[in-house]
């Protein structure tokens, strides 16, 4: 008699330590490593962290807003990444994520940057194609980029209040025109 | 200058329209947005100087839809039909990018037989909308006959797409995993015979334009960049191949089954305003040297035959690589797995990229467009700099823009 609520009691608090660590496993798989480019990047002396890879299976790398710039001047000098094609704005709610898809038109290698905060260093002086990407990130998501030589409003018309792209940002918005008659 | 000293002008007092103090300072001039020559809204601050561009700004977002942001306000499945407009010139190429994405997201797997139709309609959309760009760029710099003679051949790949998908233009074809349909009986063998006709077509065109005389004053040696300067500003496709870089996402990293046909990837020496032509139009040849080879290559061959096997209970034509789509799902209710791709494709005009984020609902949580018309843009500035006033629409008109793309 009392054997058996002493087996009972025993797999239970070992299923429940079980079952998280299981869960935990399953939910988050292993801490993606530092690909190719991080290495590089750390080697480097920054800090670079790695993401998971996308669909695609691209090498994906967190770059701390402040270290962006440099970041972006080694993977063009010393990866080859010559090509930006693209940044793109993410709110994620909580913060705005800067992700820059690089390109390279030699080792036709692709990797995807992105960079948190809402205030970066622009990276116009590193691929001069970034002016309009900056601008349209800035204009739909209101990320600030410093050392911009023309920050403004791209796609927006220029007295536009708010940033169109936000998640808080709805159709029933008192800024929008039809909301205020 | 010669008609201004062989008019009359003994009777006018002698000097005095000489010595007028002129003010020869710079002038601001608005282009558009409503010009026929920006090839939709375009606005271009320029200033002159006499006839020399001194600065060039162009001023975008006339046709800004929210495409970016209608995205997250419906179903992955009711946004598709409104990515057509994105760019409307080759709906078949931003269908392609937004379908892959997802395919790539949820891992569906694209029957073959699919991959070759969704080549097969890429290629004829691009030689369309090379045929639209040939038309306008001869009408910008004057001549008015290619316009028509473009135009007529292009109905006729549009009355192609017509029977495959319903439309002439906005073909919402695609669909994740597969396509609307398959081919109606028949039609390889109507786009085998736009093959043959467009090639006598093509070198009628070639023949009236590539030697004429007016058309190289115009365009030889007219907007010179070179490679470097077009890859740091993000310009790709034809206008970067011009320069002499054979960049190509169909050759580099092949989608569908671009590794499985022949083709060479044309690219031009100077970078000038001609060799962009010169790229453009053999690409339209190495475009119908892809259908030609993809629709002998076709798995399961004319729907007709498809058709009749099946009929007569051959196991080997309901194979899964010969179905539409390959793996059934429910598209109204159909909520994708958490992931995020970036997905590129070589249209018309350079790489077109589509940026989905999806998080588990029927909606996309960001769907971010990149146009090529919206890189490549952003050079005109550059080689507009110093160049004569009449220059801005053959330069303009070889980068090919296309403003949906670029405002989206």
């Amino acid at each position: 008699m009392s054997d058996e609520p002493k087996e009972n009691d025993k797999p239970k608090p070992s299923d429940g330590a079980e079952k998280p660590a299981k869960k935990a496993e399953a939910a988050a798989p292993p801490p993606p490593e530092l690909g190719v480019c991080g290495k590089l990047l750390e080697g480097a002396g920054l800090k670079p962290v790695a993401l998971p890879a996308d669909a695609a299976g691209t090498e994906t790398v967190q770059v701390d807003g402040g270290q962006l710039k440099q970041a972006c001047e080694r993977l063009r000098d010393d990866a080859q990444f010559d090509l930006l094609l693209s940044v793109s704005g993410v709110d994620n709610k909580t913060t705005l994520t800067a992700v820059y898809h690089l390109y390279s038109t030699k080792t036709k290698a692709k990797l995807v940057v992105k960079a948190n905060g809402d205030k970066l260093p622009s990276v116009v002086s590193v691929w001069p194609g970034a002016d309009w990407h900056e601008r349209e990130a800035y204009d739909l998501f209101g990320i600030q980029f410093d050392g911009h030589p023309n920050l403004k409003r791209i796609l927006m018309p220029d007295d536009w209040v708010g940033h169109p792209l936000r998640k808080d940002y709805t159709v029933d918005d008192p800024r929008l025109v039809w909301n205020e008659r | 200058m010669s008609m201004a000293t062989e008019q009359p002008t003994q009777s006018l007092p002698q000097g005095v329209y000489l010595e007028k103090d002129i003010d020869a300072g710079e002038l601001t001039v608005n282009i558009g947005p409503q010009h026929p020559s920006t090839h939709g809204v375009l606005r271009l601050i320029t200033t002159i100087d006499g006839e020399v561009v001194r600065d060039i700004e162009p001023v975008i977002g006339y046709l800004h839809r929210s495409k970016e942001k209608m995205a997250e306000s419906r179903s992955l499945f009711q946004y598709q039909p409104t990515i057509d407009r994105v760019e409307y010139l080759s709906a078949f190429f931003d269908h392609y990018v937004f379908v892959t994405s997802l395919e790539q997201i949820a891992g569906l797997k694209v029957p073959k037989r699919m991959q070759y139709v969704r080549m097969i309609t890429m290629e004829l959309n691009r030689i369309a909308s090379h045929l639209l760009w040939f038309g306008t760029f001869l009408l910008d710099l004057g001549a008015t006959s290619p316009m028509f003679y473009a135009f007529r051949d292009r109905e006729k790949i549009f009355s192609l797409f017509e029977q495959l998908t319903g439309a002439r233009m906005m073909y919402n074809y695609y669909r994740f995993g597969g396509a609307n349909a398959d081919m109606p009986e028949g039609w390889l063998e109507g786009a085998l015979d736009f093959c043959d006709d467009f090639e006598q077509r093509i070198d009628e065109y070639e023949a009236i334009v590539t030697k004429n005389p007016i058309f190289l004053d115009r365009t030889v040696g007219v907007g010179v960049v070179d490679a470097e300067t077009l890859i740091a500003h993000g310009v790709t496709g034809p206008t970067l191949r011009g320069s002499g870089v054979a960049l190509d996402q169909r050759k580099d990293n092949p989608y569908c089954c671009y590794d499985e046909v022949t083709f060479d990837v044309p690219v031009g020496q100077n970078g000038d305003c001609y060799d962009r032509y010169l790229v453009r139009m053999a690409e339209m040849r190495e475009s119908l040297k892809i259908i030609r080879q993809a629709v002998r290559q076709i798995p399961g061959g004319d729907t007709a035959d498809l058709m009749r096997r099946r009929a007569e209970g051959d196991e080997a034509a309901n194979d899964i690589e010969l179905q539409i789509a390959g793996q059934k799902i429910n598209l109204l209710t159909y909520k994708a797995p958490p992931g995020e791709v970036m997905t590129t494709v070589e249209s018309p005009r350079g790489f077109l990229g589509c940026y989905l984020i999806t998080d588990g609902t029927p909606k996309a949580y960001r769907c971010k467009w990149r146009g090529a018309s919206f890189s490549n843009l952003t050079v005109l500035p550059l080689l507009m700099k110093g160049r004569l006033f009449p220059d801005l629409m053959a330069i303009f008109g070889s980068i090919d823009v296309i403003l949906p793309e670029v405002d989206r």
